[in-house]
């Protein structure tokens, strides 16, 4: 029993830290989190555009105080980009200088090819950091499929090995968040090394709580009904469906146009601001000013 | 605390240890990619978490077992129908099987294999009777899948198919990567292999432009007005899937089912068995909109990116509303890198697309081509390979 509650205890602890931290996570994803740590396995992130994936590794890495690395991943991402790549520049001025140098052929080479040349990018960063990390690999579904195959070997050993120095080992192992936002199917051997989490659009209670930690100048009222107003927009058929950051944004616009409530009457002034919410041409069409009073009548 | 050690010792100990380790192959038989070596990791999480902090190792075993979101949501269910009292019938019926092995073993892998492939019929069959909704215009009645295997025809269109293949292999992207020849010089590479010499370049490093092989998504209408066609198109299908690896096959009529994995299936009359499970409904009507609306929810995302062409053979006769396939229609363009029809009807002499479906496809689409028979597709090939280029 008494571990029981404990783990109880951690989760609202780690769910108190995340919130002071600006982010409302929920009981199951502080209990994953946990289990992350425990099993030092990367947690994969899944949901749709908007739902704050990203941001639970930047809470994270606050709540751990920790470093953040973040790979941001997109179409064409190579081992160079991603892990190292040789400073040839400074090779070639070294090359030039080491020409007077009489030592043997051998310890110039060495002299050129070692750690000093080297320039590190997130994944060799990230294992050799003295403190344990938390790596964030941004969209992962963006890069190629033969990038998986690099980022296996790398969350299986934690090692990378470059050919010219020999391997370098983790010093610490990162804590790896993976996100992804379902472009691409991603490999079973991938998804087999991760835990999982699916992060659905917030509910009212969570999207207010959201609204007030980040803000805190709007009023109780108005927080309510920009969270209800949104809720709805979501229920709607959209291409773009509004995520979390657009809700942020459109009530720092209804407070910058210095409207303290939603309501059916001053809809116009209202409709003037929906483009930090809705944003495709189509979805623009469909929301007519009667469509905004409609909703804001219900708020 | 369960610790594993302590809890062995006692017969409660190893009935918690048997019923937490049975769960994975409960949900490997439930269609879950789990195997034997994650109920180690259930032990591991039990014994972090303890097993009566029921919300915490649901959400923990939830996280550990689920590897995509079709899981992820069904998860709940049968964490309830495994763990708690109401379903115990359930846990019964499964309790010989998990309690005879040992924890380690259970769920062993050749039985795994053994049951895969009755699962996933099963499993396809499952999802077919609560998904797509009862309809009237269904057609309950089998199907005769014997003329796939006939060797007429079979040998003309691998032929094709294999050519429309090659092609395809050879399409280029215009990103570029390094070779060993090429007419751009790398001038990364070739700076880093002067460092060998001193700065200066001897060995030129070239790049080239990266080959890449869109992704094929076939949708085949298999609805009756389409009868005389359908069997054709399979075949066509079967080939290009022997062909290529990235070809996914689904049929619609008035649901859409994926028949990639059954086509891919090297025994033929195998092949043949698993579509008879899968075509319950061939030859009924057509409802091309919703079918395509489910197409796009369940399977879009994973399988239409910026690099898949998608193939749509149908004759535009549908009995949905039209919006809904232009709305569906749209929803897959946006998605996809071409988008081409072949429509069987398309060669007679005075046809008009005056079915609603196809005036109604028209605006999307990069290519509609006729295509009744393998002389029209092959003529049409040429204009294929450069609309999905």
């Amino acid at each position: 029993m008494t571990s029981t509650s404990k783990r109880n205890a951690d989760i609202a602890g780690l769910q108190g830290q995340l919130e002071s931290a600006g982010y409302v996570a929920e009981a199951a994803l502080a209990a994953t989190l946990l289990l992350t740590l425990d099993l030092g396995r990367p947690l994969l992130v899944e949901g749709d555009a908007g739902v704050g994936k990203t941001e639970i590794a930047k809470a994270f890495a606050t709540v751990r105080s920790a470093r953040l690395i973040r790979l941001q991943c997109y179409e064409g991402l190579d081992v160079h980009a991603a892990m190292y790549e040789w400073n040839y520049q400074r090779q070639l001025l070294a090359i030039k200088l080491l020409e007077q140098d009489d030592r043997p052929l051998a310890a110039k080479e060495k002299d050129i090819f070692s750690e000093t040349y080297l320039l590190k990018r997130p994944l060799l960063e990230a294992i050799s950091c003295d403190e344990s990390p938390v790596l964030l690999i941004d969209e992962v579904d963006r890069a190629d499929e033969a990038f998986e195959a690099f980022l296996l070997e790398l969350l299986s050993d934690f090692q990378i090995s470059i050919p010219e120095l020999g391997t370098v080992d983790a010093i610490t192992r990162p804590l790896v968040i993976i996100t992804s936002n379902g472009t691409r199917e991603l490999s079973d051997a991938l998804r087999r090394r991760c835990l999982y989490q699916f992060i659905e659009y917030p509910d009212f209670a969570k999207e207010l709580a959201i609204v007030k930690i980040k803000a805190p100048q709007a009023e109780e009222q108005l927080a309510r009904q920009v969270v209800e107003f949104v809720q709805q927009v979501r229920r709607m058929e959209l291409q773009k469906t509004p995520g979390i950051a657009e809700t942020l944004d459109w009530t720092a616009a209804l407070l910058r146009m210095g409207i303290t409530q939603i309501s059916s009457e001053g809809s116009d002034l209202i409709f003037d601001t929906l483009s930090a919410l809705i944003k495709t041409r189509e979805d623009h069409t469909g929301f007519t000013p009667e469509v905004v009073a409609r909703i804001a009548a219900t708020c | 605390m369960l610790s594993i050690a302590a809890a062995e010792r006692s017969d409660v100990g190893t009935l918690l240890l048997t019923r937490l380790a049975g769960f994975t192959a409960f949900l490997h038989e439930n269609g879950y990619g789990v195997s034997a070596a994650d109920s180690v990791d259930v032990l591991d999480v039990a014994s972090r978490t303890g097993v009566l902090n029921q919300a915490v190792l649901r959400w923990n075993l939830k996280a550990l077992l689920c590897n995509r979101f079709e899981e992820w949501q069904r998860f709940d269910a049968l964490f309830d129908a495994y763990f708690l009292p109401p379903n115990k019938s359930l846990f019964v019926r499964r309790q010989p099987e998990a309690g005879t092995e040992d924890v380690t073993t259970a769920g062993s892998d050749d039985r795994a294999q053994e049951s895969r492939a009755a699962e996933e019929q099963a499993s396809f069959d499952d999802s077919n009777a609560t998904g797509g909704g009862a309809s009237r215009e269904e057609n309950l009645s089998s199907t005769d899948f014997s003329g796939l295997n006939q060797a007429e025809q079979a040998r003309k269109v691998e032929a094709l198919m294999r050519r429309l293949a090659r092609r395809l292999k050879h399409l280029k992207l215009r990103r570029e990567s390094r070779s060993q020849r090429g007419r751009r010089l790398d001038l990364q590479s070739t700076i880093r292999q002067s460092v060998a010499s001193g700065g200066t370049p001897l060995r030129l490093a070239w790049k080239t432009r990266r080959r890449v092989r869109p992704r094929l998504v076939l949708l085949l209408d298999v609805s009756r007005s389409m009868n005389a066609w359908s069997f054709f198109y399979l075949r066509l299908a079967r080939a290009l899937c022997n062909e290529l690896a990235d070809v996914h096959c689904f049929i619609f009529h008035t649901r859409v089912t994926s028949v990639s994995e059954a086509l891919r299936d090297p025994d033929p009359w195998r092949a043949q068995e698993r579509l008879n499970v899968l075509s319950v409904g061939w030859a009924g009507g057509t409802r091309i909109g919703e079918c395509l609306q489910d197409f796009n929810r369940e399977q879009g995302a994973r399988l239409v990116h910026s690099r898949t062409g998608v193939i749509i053979v149908s004759d535009g006769y549908d009995t949905g509303e039209t919006s809904l396939l232009a709305d569906a229609l749209g929803t897959l363009r946006r998605r996809a890198r071409r988008m081409v029809w072949f429509n069987p009807l398309l060669n007679q002499p005075d046809f008009t697309p005056v079915a609603g479906g196809m005036q109604t496809a028209m605006p999307y689409l990069d290519l509609l081509a006729p295509g009744a028979d393998l002389a029209a597709i092959e003529r049409v090939l040429p204009q294929l390979i450069e609309s999905l280029a």
